[in-house]
């Protein structure tokens, strides 16, 4: 049922983890869902659910033992090698729970790194840079090293990485992880900015109801599987973080 | 338990113990040997000059000393790099500190034992079959040379295990005063150092201003004597610390900003070389000292060995003086190409020789004249007949025409007919000088050797400049040899300092290009990223080295005399050490690749 304005489409997903001869891990098991354009999904589950798993099979940076990961039509499971680095920078805007920023390089030089990579001019950059500094109101850090930076502007820069280049889909794994409560209300607040202004597609991987609340559609992932999913409609966030809370209580039944 | 976590660490990294290890063997086992070199006195006083011989020894000894030091800073620092975040992790989880000390004590320890005793035994390995091969390839002789030497063996357990066990004491110190948590972010740490434009600019000129005296100091030997070398030790030491410092970090700044910068992965490249190069300077500086030391030994070995024979002119009127020639002796003398021959008839009576005038007359003796001052040159004259009965007899050249056992027969020119009557063993003297020694070298030898057999004492043996050239070869021989050894020597442990420092970056480092590949950038461009930046670590020293050479070189002009120059053919000496150097490189660039980028899957 893959719809034609679907980003990510995910079929008969499984991964396994451990050799033929070894201790098997079966970690995902058929998982399928879509992601459309300009939608903001989240995915939650418990610890070891297999949320970083399934997101590492979106992003190319593992491979599924079984079936078909398609993202912005392009058939994942089927690259190799190079194809595989190019798609990551192209179509792929990361934000991770540990930042992931390289620490010798200014605010604005790891910014500029994806689009860097792409062979970008040095015009078009600075204001490409500028211009998402300006969105996550960043502008005043960007001559700094990660090192002198907050955990939550740490995490606004690489969420100024992670979309600078106009990716199709931006991931997120536990993105709010180490941030304190109010960084993580100011960095899911950025991503629903994003999100609705620029029709960037967001999937959103957590454990926390609260930063799930935030998302238009949740998949809840437990042992490798898909459960159910939950809509927020037209409800406010308050009234869906309950909903989601009250899910949570049958759901881990 | 704690042992065992940390077994469990060391085997997780095995490869990087094991170049560690090799490092410290290589470096144990060509300190043996020259050890076993220096300290074997048997071997010493059948080879050279005894004084010289001990001076020049000394001080390679101390300088071998000297970056032997430096090199166990480095591999210990490597050790250190590897194993503080595990140690930082056991600390957190509880264990004592006192406990992590020991440990710390022991690993150090026993890596460094180990090291050094099958350094010794490679070390005897090598003298045996190494250093014979260096001498035969030099085409040195030299006697009494034994690979197993107590002594030697001591001086190596002595220095090395002393070493480890300051450096044992140093992790302990390090390790038991660091907090847990430097110790388990240490490779995270951006020490990003502020640059005060004013305090650059005077440090660099500064730099220049140390480097140009010491670079004076060195050409200008003659008039500061042995004040120089320290001198210039010290100046060019400061003076290329302070340029470093000054203009490396400034001149990636001014890169940073350009528009080449933010190409693909130029701006992490130099992110990579600002975030290191500070805490690189120093090193920088030491590695070039190192490289221009052993570029420096090996260039004036190599110079003194390829220019002796043109220097061979100097020593004497005649190559070589045959007496009584047999014919075996003649057809050796044919197929040489000879400038000049003369062949003079002799009485021997006591302490007296006789030469007939006429003879000197129709062939006259050649005397050798060298101009003094810089540029020394040299010409062959002759004298009439009347002057030459006054000056002969004092010519060293001419003296030697005739000995016996004891002494140089006095000289006398008699005219033909007292020579006719004089009474005394008659015998005849043929001199030849050859238009090049080089070339001819293995005939003469024949000659000498022939001229050897038949006259049992060398002392009746008269000496040309080729046997001159023989002695000084011998001399020259351990100044050469020892240029070779030092230089090699010097740049396998640099190189290996230059490698442990780069490797002890490499954790931090995996952790970035993780990064990196996670953002989608290329294998191809991640491995020429880091050739490049490990390219041009490496291109810093060994740039600086050259320069430092090419001016150190004037150092020797007052030893070599005209026509030899120390900067003669250096060419191919430089190309052969760029090669190692390049070899050191490619090894460090394949283990940094393997340490650092990342393997296909996540973790
Ligand atoms: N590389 C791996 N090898 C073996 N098992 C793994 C590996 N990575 C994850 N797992 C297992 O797969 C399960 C899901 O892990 P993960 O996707 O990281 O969970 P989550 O991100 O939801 O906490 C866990 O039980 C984990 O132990
Ligand atoms: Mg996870």
């Amino acid at each position: 049922m893959t719809t034609s304005n679907a980003v990510v489409s995910v079929a008969g997903l499984e991964k396994t983890y451990g050799k033929a001869n070894e201790r098997q891990y079966k970690a995902l098991k058929d998982i399928n869902f879509q992601v459309a354009k300009g939608e903001f999904v989240g995915i939650m589950g418990a610890s070891g659910s297999g949320k970083t798993t399934l997101l590492n099979m979106l992003s190319t940076l593992d491979t599924p033992t079984k079936g078909d990961v398609i993202v912005n039509g392009h058939d994942v499971t089927k690259m190799r090698g190079n194809q595989l680095a190019d798609f990551r920078a192209e179509e792929v805007g990361f934000i991770f729970q540990d930042f992931n920023l390289l620490e010798s390089l200014t605010a604005e030089e790891n910014i500029g790194l994806p689009l860097a990579l792409k062979g970008t001019s040095s015009r078009v950059m600075d204001q490409a840079i500028h211009e998402v500094a300006e969105t996550l109101s960043i502008a005043d850090l960007l001559q700094k090293y990660p090192a002198e930076l907050s955990g939550g502007q740490k995490q606004r820069v690489a969420a100024a990485r992670a979309i600078v280049h106009h990716p199709s889909i931006l991931m997120g794994d536990e993105p709010t992880g180490a941030l304190d409560s109010t960084s993580a209300r100011e960095l899911l607040d950025l991503l629903t900015t994003i999100n609705q202004k620029q029709a960037m597609s967001v999937l959103l991987v957590t454990h926390d109801p609260f930063s799930a609340s935030f998302c238009q559609r949740i998949l809840f992932i437990k042992d490798g599987q898909i459960g159910s999913e939950l809509r927020r409609e037209n409800q406010d966030r308050s009234a869906f973080y309950q909903e989601i809370l009250n899910e949570l209580g049958t759901f881990n039944e | 338990m704690l042992g065992k976590l940390a077994l469990a660490g060391i085997k997780n990294r095995r490869r990087d113990y094991l170049v560690l290890l090799a490092g410290l063997t290589m470096s144990a086992a060509i300190f043996y040997m020259f050890a076993n070199l220096a300290t074997n006195k048997a071997f010493i006083k059948a080879n050279a000059v005894a004084s010289s011989a001990s001076l020049i020894f000394g001080f390679g000894a101390a300088l071998l000393i000297l970056i032997t030091i430096v090199y166990i800073m480095y591999a210990n620092s490597f050790l250190l790099s590897m194993r503080q975040h595990d140690y930082g992790l056991f600390m957190m989880l509880g264990a004592k500190r006192k406990r992590i000390g020991e440990l710390v004590f022991l690993e150090t320890l026993i890596l460094g034992t180990v090291a050094t005793a099958i350094g010794i035994a490679l070390g005897l390995l090598m003298s045996k079959f190494l250093v014979g091969f260096l001498l035969d390839s030099l085409g040195l002789h030299l006697a009494h040379l034994a690979s197993f030497y107590v002594p030697a063996i001591i001086a190596t357990a002595v220095l090395y295990v002393g070493l480890f066990i300051l450096a044992s004491l140093f992790n302990l110190i390090h390790l038991t005063r660091t907090t847990v948590l430097k110790l388990l972010h240490s490779d995270e740490q951006a020490n990003q150092t502020q640059v005060k434009p004013f305090r650059q600019a005077v440090a660099g000129v500064l730099g220049l201003v140390l480097l140009g005296i010491g670079y004076w100091a060195l050409a200008a030997i003659k008039v500061l004597q042995t004040a120089a070398i320290p001198l210039a030790l010290v100046t060019i030491t400061l003076g290329t610390y302070l340029l470093f410092r000054a203009t490396i970090l400034m001149f990636i700044r001014s890169l940073r900003k350009t528009a080449w910068a933010k190409k693909h992965l130029n701006s992490f490249l130099l992110g990579q070389l600002n975030f290191r190069v500070h805490n690189y300077t120093r090193m920088l500086t030491i590695v070039s000292l190192l490289f221009a030391m052993a570029l420096g030994a090996i260039t004036v070995g190599s110079g003194y060995h390829r220019q002796l024979p043109m220097m061979a002119g100097n020593f004497g009127a005649y190559t070589i003086a045959v007496h009584d020639k047999t014919a075996q002796e003649q057809r050796l003398i044919d197929c040489l190409d000879i400038r000049h021959q003369a062949t003079y008839t002799q009485k021997r009576q006591g302490k007296m020789v006789y030469y007939n005038a006429a003879e000197l007359t129709k062939h006259p003796f050649e005397q050798l004249k060298m101009t003094t001052g810089d540029n020394v040159k040299t010409s062959y004259v002759t004298e009439s007949i009347k002057k030459f009965q006054k000056t002969g007899p004092t010519d060293m050249d001419f003296l030697g025409l005739a000995t016996n056992s004891q002494r140089m027969l006095t000289p006398k020119i008699v005219s033909a007919s007292q020579f006719a009557k004089q009474s005394g063993k008659t015998t005849t003297v043929t001199t030849v000088r050859v238009k090049s020694l080089q070339r001819d070298t293995p005939t003469i030898k024949k000659l000498a050797k022939l001229e050897r057999q038949r006259f049992s004492q060398p002392a009746e043996m008269t000496i040309g400049s080729y046997q001159s050239y023989e002695m000084m070869t011998g001399f020259f021989g351990g100044l050469e040899f020892m240029g070779y050894f030092l230089g090699i020597a010097f740049l396998a442990m640099l190189a290996s300092c230059l490698m442990f420092k780069i490797l002890s970056g490499a954790p931090g480092d995996q952790r970035r290009y993780r990064m990196l590949y996670k953002m989608g950038v290329r294998y191809q461009l991640m491995r020429s990223g880091i050739a490049k930046e490990i390219g041009i670590l490496f291109l810093i020293p060994g740039i600086m080295g050259i320069i430092d050479v090419l001016f150190g070189l004037q150092m020797f002009k007052p030893l070599m005399q005209s026509p030899m120059s120390p900067y003669l053919g250096i060419g191919s000496t430089f190309a052969i050490f760029l090669g190692l150097y390049a070899i050191y490189y490619l090894i460090t660039l394949v283990l940094y690749w393997r340490i650092v980028l990342p393997k296909t899957a996540v973790k």
